[in-house]
């Protein structure tokens, strides 16, 4: 079982359309241009066994120790620091799939129990984190693992194993993320990461289910958790960071108000215009006039 | 029925309480926001977003409890948190984010006007302390650091001030809140020409000084009718957060110390003199005309023992630190007053009274082999509490006090409160079920003094009633002073180890 791998016109994988390839290496030697930094379309899980690897991702330098794994996601770089592969034993497989859209939607395909839902939400934990190496993931050394004797033995149900396994390999990360993110002890600092991370990115449609797993808990307790903390409900809440971006940009004649209302979030200059009346007693246009002329008869 | 509305803007989030005319809390609601921390030193906050909640939170408030009950709402009076500048450009509109209390980034501009004649004598003219939290010294950063906006801005004025602005249309600020800037004369209650001098601006900078009681003259007509308020309904301006607790707690005059616990905290009294202290350790912020609120500030309360059950305690649910501190306060209970001998400065952020130091830090002091971690918990509750005590002893150099009332929300825990009873050796009040109420319920009081309701608000402090009382042990006094002389002496005489360490931290950081 030293040297395992199968690749795509292999006909183990005949029933895996979406692994593209698999493998367990035991690497004695060192052969210059053995890994060479390539960006690919593909997401690559690599595990080390045992041994030392110097790895380049996204041109970052990264030393990788037993035990721990790496995740590259599709369109980033990687390969050996060196464009070789260090002496050790490392485990990696390569998954379909598509670039994640702007959105960060994970699209694995139909091979996966995890809902639309699930794959937009970690797709867009996986893009925000920009996390790409996890130390001391033994669990994911057990599950290639489980994967790597599945495909020797092929007993009944090992289609349907292997795709759970890879299920749950795609789980441990985002939980592995969630936990990588925060300690679950310091709520107020988890939510002051949650909410730059909302900020950075306001036009985008954040969901109840994406903030709550940014902040590793169930939709439920990260309900109760920030309507105790800041008195709203998470959508109120991103609602008032809105609106209050909103005012700013209102406040500069230069920016128009079509583009104020999608920048900020919301979907239509009418949802901005109706939201925005019912909080303050303006339509953002009535706003700027009042606001913004310096014949205002505030100044 | 008639009622009067609280609206406190404090420091991480806005609390709104409706209170009868007779005084009975029968609603509230709190809305947070957040602090941003750019850079290590700078604390800021969104203006708009405070404005946002604050809507938010008044039309929700009303929709739920007032409306539809038929109340009428005879005044809503506001209170704020101290020393925050927010810039803003000629039209109103703000330059930038609102430089708040906790903010560091006038540090120089701080410590090089504290050593120098000019800033000793403002110290006397003005009553604040010389530190980086003053106005004074955010506004003299700005004229040496950023000097485009400090052009940019037409005027220098108050979170307080801004949303009172947003909701009149009048730039005002109240005597109280501005004599925490650093640049009002709190013996003439006109601006101070030399702090104006020093941080380079003339008064048409500022906002217009008002009474606490004043109201501007109509809420602008878009807000009426969103909130659903009659133009009847006059908004006070109200106070500052701490002058409100202090009030709010029935300090007023001899006798009365108040001690206020959340995540930082002060020991605070009311009185008719300036206390001139100098060693310039003692703040004097004006209530109204004659009377003072003087005291001093720590930074390292509550936040502390946050800070101790983050890094150390069990948490047996994600996120619930409620429960966790919970938890080590009864560990704490099972270790003998004094903590065996183990003694812990909590200058964690620095320390403002009585030390003034930005550089101390965090020690803990006379470990042996024989502490146990429920050592360290009580000794870290301990040191909280000797840091009040520190301050509370220099406040007695100039005024006695026999009892103090406790408010906020460490001062909930008994554990704590008896401490506080024991180390201080003094009876403490606190009104059953004391959350943050004694702000709201100090603005209930001037707002129904203004409303004639009492002849001033010393008769209105005196309507307060504080039925729980934690007396003190004498034998545990006896024992906390031991530990305390020693606290006290470490807390001086580690200044130039402070300064060390805080260096080499300072230069890590970058």
């Amino acid at each position: 079982m030293n040297q395992y791998f199968l690749k795509k016109e292999c006909k183990e994988l005949h029933a895996f359309p979406h692994v593209l390839e698999f493998a367990f290496k035991k690497n004695n030697t060192i052969q210059f241009g053995s890994l060479r930094k390539e960006t690919c379309k593909f997401l690559r899980f690599y595990y080390v066994v045992d041994g030392r690897f110097d790895w380049n991702i996204e041109e970052q330098h990264y030393i990788l120790y037993p035990g721990d794994l790496a995740i590259i996601l599709p369109g980033q770089c990687f390969g050996g620091e060196k464009d070789l592969l260090d002496i050790g034993t490392v485990s990696w497989i390569h998954l379909e799939q598509q670039e994640l859209e702007q959105q960060g939607k994970l699209a694995i395909g139909n091979w996966s129990r995890l809902s639309d839902t699930e794959c937009t939400t970690i797709g867009k934990m996986l893009l925000v984190s920009n996390c790409q190496v996890f130390p001391k993931l033994k669990d994911a050394g057990t599950i290639l693992q489980t994967i790597h004797k599945e495909f020797i033995n092929q007993e009944i149900g090992y289609v349907a194993r292997i795709n759970q396994l890879l299920d749950e390999l795609i789980i441990l990360v985002a939980r592995q993320l969630t936990r990588h993110n925060n300690a679950r002890r310091d709520f107020p600092q988890a939510f002051t990461k949650l909410e730059q991370t909302l900020r950075a990115d306001l036009s985008h449609q954040w969901t109840v289910d994406e903030m709550a797993a940014l902040v590793g808990l169930g939709i439920t307790a990260f309900s109760e958790k920030v309507k105790g903390f800041t008195g709203f409900s998470p959508l109120n809440y991103l609602i008032n960071i809105r609106i209050s971006e909103a005012l700013k940009l209102l406040k500069r004649i230069d920016v128009q108000i079509t583009d104020i209302a999608l920048d900020v979030g919301f979907y239509s200059s009418q949802h901005f215009a109706t939201t925005f009346k019912k909080l303050t007693g303006y339509t953002p246009s009535e706003f700027r006039k009042k606001h913004v002329a310096p014949s205002d008869e505030t100044a | 029925m008639e009622c009067i509305i609280t609206i406190e803007i404090g420091t991480g989030a806005i609390r709104i309480v409706a209170c009868t005319m007779q005084g009975k809390m029968f609603g509230s609601l709190k809305g947070a926001y957040p602090t941003f921390h750019e850079k290590p030193d700078f604390s800021e906050q969104d203006p708009e977003q405070i404005f946002i909640t604050l809507l938010y939170l008044l039309k929700n408030f009303l929709n739920d409890k007032i409306h539809p009950k038929n109340y009428k709402v005879v005044s809503i009076c506001f209170s704020s948190a101290m020393h925050s500048v927010l810039p803003i450009d000629r039209n109103g509109a703000p330059i930038g984010n609102a430089i708040v209390w906790s903010d560091n980034r006038a540090k120089k501009e701080s410590n090089d006007l504290k050593n120098s004649e000019l800033g000793k004598s403002l110290y006397k003219e003005t009553g604040t302390p010389i530190h980086p939290m003053s106005p004074l010294n955010k506004i003299t950063w700005l004229k040496n650091n950023d000097k485009d906006r400090f052009q940019a801005t037409k005027k220098f004025i108050s979170l307080k001030s801004y949303i009172i602005q947003q909701l009149t249309g009048e730039y005002v600020i109240d005597y109280s809140v501005a004599s925490a800037t650093g640049m009002l004369n709190i013996h003439t209650l006109n601006w101070e020409a030399d702090a104006l001098k020093h941080s380079g601006i003339k008064t048409e900078r500022l906002a217009d000084l008002v009474s606490v009681f004043y109201s501007p003259k109509k809420i602008k007509k878009e807000y009426q009718k969103s909130l659903g308020l009659h133009d009847k309904v006059k908004i006070i301006v109200g106070s500052s957060d701490g002058c409100m607790a202090t009030l709010g707690a029935g300090v007023w005059g001899d006798g009365k110390a108040t001690v206020t616990l959340e995540e930082s905290g002060a020991v605070r009294v009311i009185g008719k003199e300036v206390l001139q202290d100098e060693k310039q350790r003692i703040f004097n912020y004006l209530l109204t005309e004659g009377n003072y609120v003087s005291g001093g500030p720590t930074n390292n309360a509550g936040a502390v023992f946050e800070w101790y059950a983050k890094q150390f305690g069990d948490f047996k649910k994600a996120f619930d630190l409620e429960d966790c501190m919970e938890n080590l306060i009864n560990e704490a209970g099972k270790v003998a007053v004094g903590s065996d001998g183990l003694i812990f400065l909590p200058y964690l952020q620095g320390e403002r009274a009585p030390i003034w130091n930005a550089n101390a830090r965090g020690v803990y002091f006379g470990l042996n082999i024989k502490h146990e971690q429920k050592h360290f918990v009580r000794a870290t509750i301990e040191g909280i509490l000797y840091a009040f005590y520190n301050i509370g002893k220099s406040l007695s150099e100039h005024r006695t006090y026999t009892s103090l009332s406790a408010n906020g929300t460490f001062a909930s825990y008994p554990f704590w409160t008896q401490m506080m009873a024991d180390i201080f050796n003094k009876p403490v009040h606190i009104k059953q079920g004391s959350g943050s109420d004694s702000v709201a319920y100090g603005s209930f009081l001037l707002a129904a003094t203004e409303n004639g309701q009492y002849e001033n608000l010393e008769e209105a402090a005196k309507t307060v009633k504080l039925p729980d009382s934690f007396l003190p042990h004498a034998q545990h006094h006896k024992v906390y002073m031991k530990h305390f002389e020693i606290f006290e002496r470490l807390s001086v005489k580690l200044f130039d180890e402070f300064e060390a360490i805080a260096g080499l931290q300072q230069d890590a950081g970058n």
